[in-house]
């Protein structure tokens, strides 16, 4: 029997220019499969091809901490997608 | 593992940061010196004249890594109490955007705490500032916050 598959809900938030790009502040996205945060960009630049462009200059975290590309979505995660910081 | 002094500072506001009212507050009998970061808007960005400046943040995570700051900061110097405050929402040139205030018993440590502090701060807080000039408003140019590059737990390419 194949593993029941669950979906996976997360809060997806976008700032600075990023934001700007994308059009709206926060979202939420779901998979009906396993999914990295590399999974869940990709996703967005689909939808807002001048996203993609930014790919390169975006740092991405989970849960309010930084994390890698290919780490795995759980449900109820928040992610974001943050340009460099400017603060200061 | 150190625990921060419940008595330190980390803070985002939208009012004129009080610079006096946080010296005050970091300030003890134990201490020899405070030694503080006053950032604040300049008129002029790559020769173009300024008008204002409008920074965001993202509230949640930008607390959470001022917090690690200070945690860095007493780890790695003799330092008393720490203040971080950081505005948001618009500023005018000349208003005060962030404000850093360490006490410590003796001044290099003070010193050096602050210029990691502000440092760090500018890599890895997640705050941004829109730059506007008379004919329109750009992001400002930043750093990119450094990142774990795989997750320890990820399989292996096949």
């Amino acid at each position: 029997m194949p593993p029941v598959s669950q979906t996976i809900r997360v809060t997806v938030l976008f700032f600075g220019r990023l934001k700007d790009v994308a059009g709206h502040a926060e979202d939420s996205a779901e998979f009906s499969d396993a999914a990295t945060i590399e999974q869940l960009f990709a996703l967005y630049a689909a939808r807002y091809p001048e996203l993609a462009k930014y790919r390169s200059s975006v740092v991405a975290s989970r849960n309010q901490e930084f994390a890698a590309w290919d780490t795995p979505l759980r449900s109820g995660d928040e992610v974001a997608f943050l340009p460099p910081v400017s603060g200061g | 593992m150190v625990t921060l002094p419940h008595d330190d500072i980390y803070q985002l506001v939208r009012e004129p940061i009080d610079m006096a009212a946080q010296i005050r507050l970091v300030r003890g009998p134990e201490d020899g010196a405070i030694v503080t970061f006053d950032g604040f808007v300049r008129n002029q960005s790559h020769n173009r004249a300024t008008l204002y400046l409008d920074y965001e943040a993202y509230e949640s995570m930008a607390l959470a890594k001022m917090r690690e700051i200070g945690l860095q900061i007493h780890e790695k110097y003799s330092i008393h109490r720490v203040a971080i405050v950081h505005r948001l929402g618009r500023l005018e040139i000349g208003e005060t955007s962030v404000f850093i205030a360490v006490s410590a018993p003796h001044r290099a440590a003070a010193f050096d705490a602050c210029r990691f502090a502000i440092d760090t701060l500018k890599r890895t807080v997640p705050i941004w500032k829109k730059e506007c000039f008379e004919d329109g408003a750009v992001w400002a140019d930043g750093e990119l916050p450094p990142v774990p590059a795989a997750t320890p737990r990820a399989k292996p390419a096949s």
